[in-house]
């Protein structure tokens, strides 16, 4: 590679990194998570530090496993719909209607009673292990949220089997399966599914911290949010972070107690920042990857 | 005046060309497959464009310093463009006629004249009603749209008598079939003789060039053939001799001049088919009233021919079954096919077996997301990934040694020759019995041709046959016997619509 051509590459690398910003919100989520922990580490007791850690790594991982699922339940549920599509049209009434069921409950409520399914399992224990109810908690929302990347690749396929590219494999004997996955969802959709899963990502994350922090009144008289795996959620519902949240309200009144705030109040602050900050990351992540790929 | 130009964007290179020239008062055909930069190059001369987009550079100078040269003012202004694509160049919230008549050309006597020539077929009252209209919603044809372009390309070379500009025609018959072809080259070449202005005149159209030859030998002294061609990323302008483009058509020979009538046809196609409410018929003759059935013989090559916009491809889908149609039928292997037959049937027994279909838009019948060795992938052969075997494949359609790194190459960064290339060449390694080819010298230039008609006949000599649907038809004239080609005619609304 010549002089010229990296100075290119590196100007274009820069140029990117600013103007379509996806990389860059991730550094800087990135950087404010390190500052965040770095300022908990110094200030907060180490209980509660362990606490908050925990939750931003069981969040994190819920989420990411939310994407697993959803992009594994899309995926099949997509191959069926075209195969019942192709074969037996009437089966595919049922499947739609089925898929219809699952969009007309609401995201919050479905995982609420989802929820419901995980308590009576954790009551009769068939689910006991923290990592087995990590994988529930994620399963019962990547179920109400697999249908956003159902549409998405069902729209991929609708739009490419308008064109001509679609009969011209079909013509040269390449099997309608294999143009589905490799030609339009792995070689022509993957940038509109990782779109998609960022956005998925984000909306896993704001449901199960809302769902977390609604069934901190209490689940079963057996069961109690205790009994779950510490998430953003769950922390935010707990009673000192609730005052540590009204004393941003009583900062806002009284002014000379702003510095108190990241000092005495430190865990519900940054339990709260934590999910507005991620939040708002992944949005422009999504948008500058939108920008990014002309999306 | 000669050019040096660099075109680039942040990924590649897509123009560099040293020595592009274009001789003043000269009428230049420029020639070449499409994709190499005939467009580009014309453009930047023209400063038509996005400057933030693209690395831009005219004999060293920024593509700024040369917008901004009286050189390129002079060229804007007193030149005109017309573009390939014409609805990218008309004003939708203005009608045809005043956007014939805005700007410089705003004096609407030549109209009357120029229009009638360009619209043999319209009858004043129907004129007034086109050029009454707006592009959209109304959209008129793309034909008749090209042809509103090259009307007020003519009114500007009438304003401009006697003094130099530059007159650049980018495929300008792109949408237009060959009477319109003829009547338009012969326009130009009336004007030009008038006045020698200097004209680039891009196409990949090479049955022009008869056409042009044709002209007075006055105007041919004035006429330059010229060929764009790309070698490593590198564009070069060469002289295109006509005479080996007319020897090789004289030279050109149908594989099977006779078909033994004894013989059963491989495919027989019923001559009246009903679609899109409207019936088809297929005759043996030009006037449609020797109504017959498409037979297709082992080792036949089959013209059909047609108006444009009549249902050619249209019928090639019916064939291959990705178009349902309300009635047809056809014989394929001693069994019957028609409207009823389920679609599993084409899947199951014919589709790469016995028939299959080169599709006549590269751009859209590739998958440009994938790599030169993705578009092997997924056929029905047992050698799909070997690298030897895709380039030995390849190479009998790419006149150069294939290396690894064309394997890994991006599709949507080959010339729009090079993926119908491949295009054609994916469907002519499955070696079906009958492979439909929908214009299949779409953007290819005279050595390709020549390379793909060679590989046609030598597959018609191993029984192989072929179904030809081209608007190129001074070349399949010849490489179709006559009795093989067939005319397709829209002979009746069924329900009345127009």
């Amino acid at each position: 590679m010549k002089s010229y051509q990296i100075t290119e590459s590196i100007e274009k690398a820069v140029r990117d990194f600013i103007v379509c910003r996806d990389w860059l919100w991730f550094t800087i989520w990135l950087l404010g998570i390190l500052i965040i922990w770095i300022w908990n580490l110094i200030f907060l007791n180490a209980p509660a530090l362990r606490q908050i850690e925990n939750g931003f790594i069981n969040t994190i991982v819920i989420a990411i496993m939310v994407i697993v699922f959803a992009a594994g339940l899309s995926w099949g549920t997509t191959l069926l719909d075209d195969f019942l599509h192709r074969r037996f049209a009437r089966l595919q009434i049922g499947l739609t209607f089925l898929i219809n069921l699952i969009r007309s409950v609401p995201q919050i409520v479905g995982t609420l009673l989802g929820y419901v399914l995980l308590t009576i399992l954790m009551q009769n224990r068939i689910v006991t292990s923290e990592a087995a109810i990590l994988i529930s908690m994620a399963l019962v929302i990547a179920f109400f949220l697999f249908l956003e990347i159902f549409d998405l690749l069902r729209e991929r396929i609708t739009h490419f089997r308008r064109l001509d590219f679609y009969d011209a494999m079909l013509v040269c004997g390449i099997s309608e399966q294999y143009i589905i996955n490799r030609e339009i969802i792995l070689r022509s959709s993957p940038m509109h599914i990782i779109n998609k899963l960022i956005g998925i990502f984000g909306a896993a994350i704001f449901l199960l911290c809302s769902v977390d922090f609604i069934i901190s009144v209490g689940l079963s008289t057996q069961i109690s949010p205790v009994d779950l795996p510490v998430t953003l959620g769950s922390l935010l519902a707990k009673i000192d972070s609730k005052q540590d949240i009204l004393a941003i309200g009583h900062a806002l009144t009284h002014w000379n107690y702003f510095p108190n705030l990241p000092f005495e109040h430190l865990q519900g602050i940054t339990v709260a920042i934590l999910i507005v900050f991620t939040l708002l990351c992944i949005y422009q992540i999504a948008n500058g990857y939108g920008r990014r790929h002309h999306l | 005046m000669i050019y040096d130009i660099q075109i680039k964007t942040d990924q590649r290179t897509l123009v560099d060309i040293e020595d592009f020239e274009l001789n003043p008062g000269k009428l230049t055909l420029l020639l070449g497959e499409s994709g190499i930069g005939k467009t580009l190059i014309s453009r930047a001369i023209f400063g038509l464009l996005p400057d933030a987009e693209m690395s831009i550079t005219i004999n060293k100078r920024s593509y700024a310093e040369y917008l901004a040269s009286d050189e390129c003012h002079e060229i804007q202004s007193r030149g005109f463009f017309v573009f390939q694509e014409p609805s990218s160049h008309l004003n939708p919230l203005m009608t045809l006629s005043e956007q014939l008549n805005e700007g410089v050309i705003e004096d609407a006597s030549s109209n009357r004249k120029i229009l009638k020539d360009l619209f043999p077929a319209l009858s004043e009252s129907d004129l007034y009603h086109l050029l009454g209209i707006y592009p959209k919603p109304y959209r008129p044809s793309g034909g008749e749209k090209q042809r509103i372009l090259i009307a007020m390309a003519f009114k500007k070379m009438a304003l401009l008598r006697g003094s130099d500009a530059v007159f650049i025609f980018d495929e300008p018959t792109g949408n237009l079939d060959n009477v319109y072809r003829n009547i338009f080259l012969r326009m130009l070449i009336a004007a030009y003789k008038s006045v020698p202005l200097t004209t680039l005149l891009i196409t990949h159209d090479y049955s022009m060039i008869s056409e042009l030859l044709a002209t007075p030998s006055g105007a041919m002294k004035q006429i330059e053939f010229k060929e764009l061609r790309i070698s490593d990323n590198h564009q070069k302008q060469v002289a295109f001799s006509t005479e080996s483009y007319l020897n090789w058509l004289k030279s050109l020979n149908p594989a099977s001049p006779s078909i033994q009538s004894s013989r059963e046809p491989v495919l027989m196609l019923q001559p009246e088919i009903e679609v899109f409410n409207r019936k088809l018929i297929i005759s043996s003759d030009i006037k449609g009233r020797d109504v017959s059935p498409l037979e297709i013989f082992a080792g036949d090559a089959v013209y059909l021919k047609a108006a444009s916009g009549v249902g050619k491809t249209t019928v090639a889908k019916i064939i291959m079954g990705l178009q349902p149609a309300e009635r047809f039928s056809m014989i394929l292997d001693n069994r019957t096919h028609d409207e009823s037959t389920p679609g599993s049937v084409w899947r199951r027994n014919i589709w790469a077996k016995r028939m299959s279909m080169v599709f006549q838009h590269a751009d859209e019948a590739l998958n440009l997301n994938g790599k030169v060795k993705d578009i092997f992938r997924g056929l029905p052969l047992s050698q799909r990934s070997d690298p030897d075997f895709l380039k030995r494949t390849l190479a009998t359609v790419f006149d150069r040694h294939i290396a690894a790194t064309f394997l890994e190459m991006p599709v949507a960064f080959l010339s729009g020759g090079q993926k119908q290339r491949l295009n054609l060449i994916r469907a002519l390694i499955l070696e079906p019995d009958i492979l439909i080819l929908d214009e299949p010298f779409n953007g290819l230039d005279f050595n390709t041709m020549q390379r793909i008609l060679n590989l046609l006949q030598e597959l018609q000599k191993k029984g192989k046959s072929f179904l030809i649907i081209s608007h190129n038809e001074e070349i399949i004239d010849r490489f179709v016997s006559s009795e093989r080609i067939y005319y397709l005619h829209r002979q009746t609304d069924i329900k009345g619509e127009t």
